[in-house]
This record gives structure tokens, C-alpha cells and sequence, in this order.
């Protein structure tokens, strides 16, 4: 069982299909454990992410952003994390002024064979965020929107 | 002749050949400007330069696209016509550029709260040193760190960077302090789920009538902006802290790499929400990372329109 | 005005006074909000702003910026999974409130309101409850600004019409007088005092700001004028040319009162909220099949002046949908006036009759 079972936070997960999205599945193959907070979405490339989808994430009730992406060089479209690494270094570094520790979204380059270093990543990243706890969006905001349960009944997501 | 003389013979001669040449002229009240479209010779007589042009007039290049214009320049509003150009939003060819060197243009927030009701003040006179209003209480004297936007007491840019017309003396950059980092360095101080707190207080005001966007020289998207888009669906019409604040992120965000810091985001906001600061953060950012501020080479490529391979200032965290 | 009762209400009691309203009511007073000033809920050692007009005009009270109508879920059949209902659950109900020191023209707002979601023919049930429970504590306006003209549109510094209680500041307080029924009720406070001659200071106050107000023009040319240029689009782009189309004057508006309805939710449930709407918007008429009946911001601009001055009038018995507040003049970024307007579509529809005439 997790050590942290019960007092999982939220984090998402912005994957690239091509490498992340790979080593997530490599690390999930070689039976890597990791921790669970971590909700993966899978995109076509670290350059689909809009900025927005991180704020958006952020400030509606996620705790960590991670995004990753195939290393420089290695991109399947040859430039999508090059353009990538730029808007995500400004988010980074813009993010504080909102109020969103620096610590709550990070970015990384992992391949579709380094299912180890995804497990690293994940578990940094996942301390890094507990280390910081619930973010104060939910405090400050108000919970998210009441997401209904699989029969529709009501269910408020904090 | 003065050279404010000088430019209203030069928009005289040229109004011909145009379709307008936008200015101001005197507005409702002493304290307010307004922009003007001047057609016929006979309507640049109405036209003013004062400390009260307050107004970025760039933002009204894109909707006359295709047609030939003429427009009033101070420093900071030509910054906003490069981007344009740069963007190949308007065409260099059917414009008409007259600048004017600016010393500076009030701040009607700073000025109300030196007047109360700045509603009641029935006239205004200034000088090199600050800003004198009648008021019922008589009369106030503003100084010019207290009067000007913030933006004017470190003007690096008083002179128009591309123009046609640019009469009198080029002025010398301000050297005033800079208000926008100090307020900056003040928000960074804060802890952060206090900063959130405070975003969250400040945006409760707003009413969602997204003047700041569309008084923003840089937002060409007008009528199709995604903040009303039901599909995608990145806001709701509910009237939430959270929702405005998003709002004024996917403006910041938009603005990466483009944003003159004109401040008619601020300036234009009905209920003096200090959203400048989220703008320039960016802007500070994209500074330190790119070397690069927007609006002044219409050659220039945009940082975030580019790449190196290996970056100079982008030293990813090795996990 | 039918003055019922008056009494005197010492300016050092002032928030005790709004402390006891608030017992029974949500108190919405004007107070600071960074440079700007909103009716916010007034909590004790709150500080009223009543020396400048607020920012933001009161309609909050009785038309809130979103408004939850309902809330829906879908419940699956667990019988018969294929079938989904939908549960409805209704909204809450309106709270009893005050709306402490609103300017007059502020208050009147509300009347505009009245005809539309109040009337004989058709009466909106969220608007009509939350009309009924709000109460309007007006004070009197002496410190008319340059955007202001009240006087114009038929209404005055003093006007109580749609008030409950109309205060009158006269040295050291104010005096309080019950315009309605419902204004008598909050009359017996034990901290009021007996208004004595007070009452003759107080309409010595009001002749004096009365008299102050330029003359107004006569405005009465508006509803024809403004119909006969409504096709002279050469008009309409000349006076919004320098309009940036955003919705500060309609949302700063006492006299706004239009509407979306929009469904919010995720999944499986949402919620569905009535927020405010302007007319100064692209998306405002905007159809589904891509047409807009008004793409342009001269035509949005039209209406928002024409349904003022013109087709409102026309439907309510001549009624002006404008409190003459000039919120809209001194809330827009770009220094567009109404009055400006409505005084040039009088010139302009006169000129055109003239040719007519001559031709």
C-alpha cells in the first residue's frame, strides 16, 4: 500500500505521446513502483501545451503541474519542445507572482526508455509537492465545481 | 511656431490624402481628453496635447486596415504601432506617423485620490513639477510622482520610435524611479497563498466588461476572444474571483513576448484593478530570458516565435 | 413625495444604525474597494464612502452578476441504465436586504427594472422576490459631478422615487425621511431622534443643490430623433468611432438590465446562472447560424442609446431608461457621452426634417 494512501494530493500530468507518455509506460511495465497522485494526460507533443492549460489546471484545484516532454533534439516533430521549453521557462518564472509556489509545476525531458527515470521524476516531483501541501487555490477560491460520482450522485471535489 | 503648432500644419496638409488622422480633443470635463477623429481640415483646430492624451490611440489601427490613417504619437503608443507592424497587422505604407515628444501623461486614479471626487473638479493647470486642480475644497497640488502614471516617471522611450512627423526637440529618457518594480518587488514579498488571497480580493470588483482587453492595443482577436467562446469553453459566465483572474491570465499569457506596457489594460479598468502588474511580470520575465522587449523593432522576430537549441538563459532543472 | 414621517439620525451613529439594520438584513453600503467604491456587505467598523458617488451602482441588490436559477444533475436508471432523468433542484431564496447610500439617481435604476420584470403582463419571479426583500436607505446627492445629469432625464439631486427612506445630510447627521410604507417600519429605531427643524435645514440643503445644477436641455426630441437616424448609419459610426466596444458602460449601468442564461457544468452536473449581458458585445446579438444583425459597434452603440432615449420610452409610457447618473461617462476608457449623443441625434433627425422639407 502507499505510504501516502489517504493523503494523496492532485497533480496532472501533461505527457507527450511520443517519449513521456512512453516511459510513463515503460516505468508501469517494469513494475516501477510510484506514488499515485499523479493523473496523466497525454497530448501529441510538449509544444501542444498551452500555457493556460497549467494555470487553468493550477487554479482550479490542482496541487503540481508536471509536464514532459522527448528531450531537446529528439522531439517527433524536431521543434515541438524547443518552442515548448520557452513558454514553460516564462511560465515558471511567472507563476510566483499569482501566488503559486515555484515548486507546484515543473518540466522535464524523459524518454520512452527511461521508465527508471520516470519513476525518479514522478517521486521528486510528488515529494517536492507534498513538501509544499494543498495548494492555497481551493482555500482561496472555493472547492472546484461538484464532480458527480460514476451513478451521477453528487461528489464535492476538494 | 511650437511644434505642437507645426504638427497640426502637417496633419492639415496630409488629411487630404487620408481617410482620418486620430487625436484628441478636449473631453466632458477639464480632467478628460478624448479621442478624436479628425476628417476635415477645419477639425484639426479642436485637437489637444496635453498631459490628459492619456489614451494609447494604436489601438484603433487594425480596425482601419486597408485604408489609409494618420495618428498621434507620444513615445509609448508608438511601441504599439511597431508590434502592429510587426505583426503585419497594419500596413506601413498606409499610415501616417506623427509623433510628439511627451513628458509624461496624468494618471486620473492618482489624481482622484488626491482630489476625492474626481468628478468635482472644475479645472486643471500643471507645470514641470506636478498637477494643480480646482476642487470644491479648493485647490490641491499634486506632485508629480503622484500625478503622472507610473509608467511616464521612467519613460525610456518619450519620443516616438517610428514616425513621419516628429517636430521639436527629442526629449532625454525619464530617470524617475521606477513605481512598477517596487510595486512588483512588494507582491513578490508576500507569502504566497496571502498573494493568491489578495489576486483573489482585488478581482472580486471586476464586472467582466473586459475593457482592459479592449482598450489593449495588442488584442487584435476583438470580436472572437476565447474568454467568450462557449466552445472551447475556457471561462463560464459565472462572476467568481476565479474566473476574472483566469481572465487576466489568458491576457498576460496572449500578451508573452508582445505586451508595449502602455498600461491601457489598467488605465482603462472602470473599477481601478491593478492588473499592470501581471503584465509587466511577464514582461520582466521575458527580459531576463530573451534579451527582449516588444514594440520596438518591426523587424525583430518574437521570442516566443523562436528557439535556440541550446539556451542561453534557460537551464532546465535536471531531475 | 409623500413625506410620512422624519426624524434625525446624528452622523456618529451612523454605523451603530447600519449595525442594528443588520440584525434583519444584508446591508449593502458603499464602501472602498482600492481606488474604486462598491456596495459591499457592511460588516461593523466598515467605512462608508458617501462623500463621491459610488463606482459601482447598486443593482447588485436586486440583479445580481450571476444569478444561480437552478442546479441539474442526471441520475442514471440503476434499473435501466439507457435512462438518465434530470433532477432539478431550485435556487436559493432571496436574502432580506438593505441598500444603504445610494445617490438617488442610483436608487432610481431600479424603477427601469420595475416595468420590464415587474409588470402587469409578465413578472420575473427571481427578480420580483429579490425586489421585494430589498429595502433602499437613498441619500440625498449634494455634490453633483461634471458627468452628471440627473435633472436632464427628469430626476433630481432629491428625487426619492423608489426609495424607502431618503436621508438628507444636514450638520452632524442626517435627516431621515420615510417615503414609503416599508421605509415607516425601520423608523423606530431607538437612535433616531425627533427630526424637528432640522427638516427645514435639510430642504434648504437640497433648494441650494437644486438651484446649483446647470440648466438642463430639453431632451424631449430624443425619442423621435433618435428613431429618424436610426438608418443613418454615417451617424452611428461617426459618434461610436472611438467607442472600443467594451461593456463598462452597460455593467456600470443602474438601468442595465439585460441577460444570458448559460448552463455551467461539468459532466454530469452544472448549474444554470443568469449573468448580466451588454449590448455593447459582438456575442450580444450574435445568432447561431454565424449572422449578426449587429456586426458593428456603431450598431451596438445605437441601441444601447436608442433603447435608452427611444424604443424604451416608446414601450413605457415615455419613460427615460437613464437615471442620468453619467456612470457610463466616467467609467469609459474613451470618454464616450451619452449625452453628447442623444443632443446630436436631436440636431441631426431636426436638420434632416428641414431638408426634407425644403426639397
Amino acid at each position: 500500500m502507499p505510504i501516502l494512501a489517504g493523503k494523496e494530493l492532485r497533480i496532472v500530468g501533461f505527457l507527450c505521446n511520443w517519449c513521456s507518455y512512453g516511459g510513463a509506460d515503460t516505468a508501469g511495465v517494469g513494475r516501477f513502483s510510484q506514488p499515485t497522485d499523479l493523473r496523466i494526460i497525454r497530448v501529441p507533443c510538449s509544444g501542444r501545451i498551452d500555457p493556460l492549460f497549467i494555470v487553468k489546471t493550477l487554479l482550479y484545484g490542482a496541487d503540481g503541474v508536471l509536464v514532459s516532454g522527448c528531450h531537446p533534439r529528439d522531439c517527433h516533430y524536431g521543434q515541438g519542445n524547443f518552442y515548448a521549453r520557452r513558454r514553460l521557462e516564462a511560465l515558471k518564472r511567472f507563476l510566483p507572482i499569482i501566488g503559486v509556489e515555484p515548486g507546484r509545476f515543473e518540466y522535464t525531458w524523459v524518454s520512452a526508455s527511461e521508465g527508471q527515470r520516470w519513476q525518479q521524476v514522478v517521486q521528486g516531483f510528488t515529494e517536492q509537492v507534498h513538501a509544499l501541501g494543498p495548494s492555497p487555490a481551493s482555500a482561496v477560491f472555493g472547492a472546484c465545481r461538484e464532480i458527480p460520482d460514476e451513478k451521477g450522485g453528487p461528489r464535492v471535489a476538494v | 511656431m511650437s511644434p505642437f503648432e507645426t504638427l497640426k500644419e502637417k496633419i492639415r496638409e496630409a488629411l487630404p490624402g487620408l481617410d482620418c488622422v486620430i487625436g484628441w480633443r478636449q473631453g466632458f470635463d477639464p480632467l478628460h481628453a478624448t479621442p478624436f477623429f479628425m476628417r476635415a481640415p477645419e477639425d484639426v483646430e479642436k485637437l489637444v496635447w496635453s498631459p490628459l492624451c492619456v489614451h494609447n490611440l494604436s489601438t484603433y489601427l487594425p480596425s482601419f486596415r486597408g485604408k489609409k490613417v494618420g495618428i498621434v504619437l507620444k513615445g509609448c503608443d508608438s511601441r504599439g504601432v511597431i508590434e502592429l507592424l510587426q505583426e503585419k497587422l497594419v500596413e506601413r505604407e498606409n499610415l501616417v506617423l506623427f509623433g510628439l515628444p511627451c513628458s509624461g501623461v496624468a494618471d486620473l486614479t492618482k489624481l482622484g485620490r488626491a482630489a476625492g471626487d474626481l468628478d468635482r473638479v472644475s479645472a486643471v493647470a500643471w507645470d514641470e513639477a506636478g498637477f494643480t486642480l480646482a476642487t470644491p475644497r479648493g485647490e490641491v497640488r499634486v506632485a508629480r510622482r503622484d500625478a503622472l502614471a507610473d509608467k511616464c516617471l521612467s519613460c525610456q522611450f518619450p519620443n516616438a520610435l517610428e514616425a513621419d512627423h516628429l517636430p521639436g526637440d527629442p526629449l532625454p529618457p525619464a530617470t524617475g524611479p521606477d513605481l512598477g518594480d517596487e510595486e512588483l518587488a512588494a507582491l513578490e514579498a508576500m507569502a504566497p497563498a496571502d498573494l493568491m488571497a489578495r489576486w483573489a480580493a482585488e478581482m472580486s470588483r471586476c464586472i467582466r466588461c473586459y475593457a482592459c482587453r479592449n482598450a489593449c492595443p495588442m488584442c487584435v482577436c476583438r470580436d472572437h476572444c476565447i474568454a467568450q467562446s462557449r466552445d472551447p469553453h475556457w471561462l463560464s459566465q459565472e462572476d467568481s474571483p476565479r474566473e476574472k483572474l483566469m481572465f487576466q491570465l489568458i491576457h498576460t499569457m496572449h500578451l508573452a513576448g508582445r505586451c508595449v506596457e502602455c498600461g491601457e489594460c489598467q488605465r482603462a479598468c472602470p473599477v481601478d484593478i491593478p492588473i499592470l502588474a501581471l503584465r509587466r511580470k511577464m514582461n520582466r520575465v521575458v527580459r531576463e530570458l530573451f534579451d527582449y522587449q516588444a514594440g520596438l523593432d518591426s523587424q525583430a522576430v518574437p521570442p516566443l516565435f523562436t528557439f535556440q537549441v541550446e539556451e542561453a538563459n534557460i537551464k532546465e532543472r535536471k531531475w | 413625495m409623500v413625506m410620512s414621517a422624519a426624524a434625525y439620525l446624528p452622523a456618529p451613529k451612523l454605523g451603530e444604525w447600519l449595525k442594528e439594520l443588520s440584525v434583519r438584513h444584508l446591508v449593502l453600503a458603499p464602501q472602498a474597494r482600492g481606488d474604486a467604491v462598491v456596495f459591499a456587505p457592511y460588516a461593523e467598523g466598515g467605512e462608508i464612502v458617501l462623500d463621491r458617488d459610488a463606482t459601482m451602482p447598486p443593482k447588485q441588490a436586486v440583479f445580481p452578476a450571476t444569478e444561480e436559477l437552478l442546479r441539474f444533475r442526471r441520475v442514471k436508471d440503476p434499473e435501466d441504465p439507457g435512462r438518465v432523468d434530470v433532477e432539478l433542484s431550485a435556487s436559493q431564496p432571496a436574502p432580506k436586504t438593505v441598500v444603504f447610500g445610494a445617490r438617488p439617481c442610483g436608487t432610481r435604476g431600479f424603477l427601469a427594472y420595475d416595468r420590464v420584470y415587474r409588470s402587469p403582463k409578465t413578472t420575473d419571479p427571481y427578480y420580483a422576490a429579490r425586489r421585494d426583500a430589498t429595502l433602499f436607505v437613498t441619500v440625498a446627492c449634494t455634490a453633483p459631478g461634471n458627468s452628471c445629469f440627473c435633472h436632464w432625464v427628469g430626476s433630481g439631486p432629491d428625487d426619492a422615487s423608489g426609495s424607502d427612506l431618503l436621508l438628507t445630510p444636514v450638520t452632524g447627521g442626517f435627516v431621515v425621511l420615510a417615503v414609503s410604507g416599508r421605509g415607516d417600519e425601520l423608523l423606530g429605531s431607538p437612535l433616531l431622534e425627533p427630526a424637528g427643524d432640522r427638516t427645514a435645514e435639510a430642504e434648504k440643503v437640497l433648494a441650494a443643490v437644486r438651484a446649483a445644477l446647470p440648466p438642463a436641455p430639453d431632451i424631449s426630441g430624443a425619442r423621435d430623433g433618435l428613431t429618424a437616424v436610426f438608418d443613418d448609419m454615417g451617424f452611428w459610426d461617426e459618434v461610436s468611432a472611438k467607442c472600443v466596444s467594451c461593456g463598462a458602460c452597460t455593467y456600470l449601468c443602474p438601468t442595465c438590465y439585460c441577460f444570458n442564461i448559460t448552463d455551467e457544468g461539468d459532466g454530469l452536473a452544472g448549474r444554470r446562472l443568469r449573468t448580466w449581458d451588454n449590448c455593447m458585445s459582438f456575442q450580444f446579438t450574435l445568432e447561431a447560424s454565424g449572422h449578426n444583425p449587429r456586426p458593428t459597434k456603431a450598431h451596438r452603440l445605437r441601441n444601447r442609446v436608442g433603447h435608452k432615449f427611444s424604443y424604451y420610452p416608446a414601450l413605457h409610457e415615455g419613460a427615460v431608461a437613464c437615471c442620468g447618473c453619467g456612470r457610463c461617462v466616467r467609467g469609459c476608457p474613451v470618454s464616450v457621452d451619452i449625452r453628447e449623443i442623444v443632443l446630436a441625434a436631436i440636431v441631426r433627425a431636426a436638420r434632416a426634417r428641414e431638408e426634407t422639407a425644403h426639397d
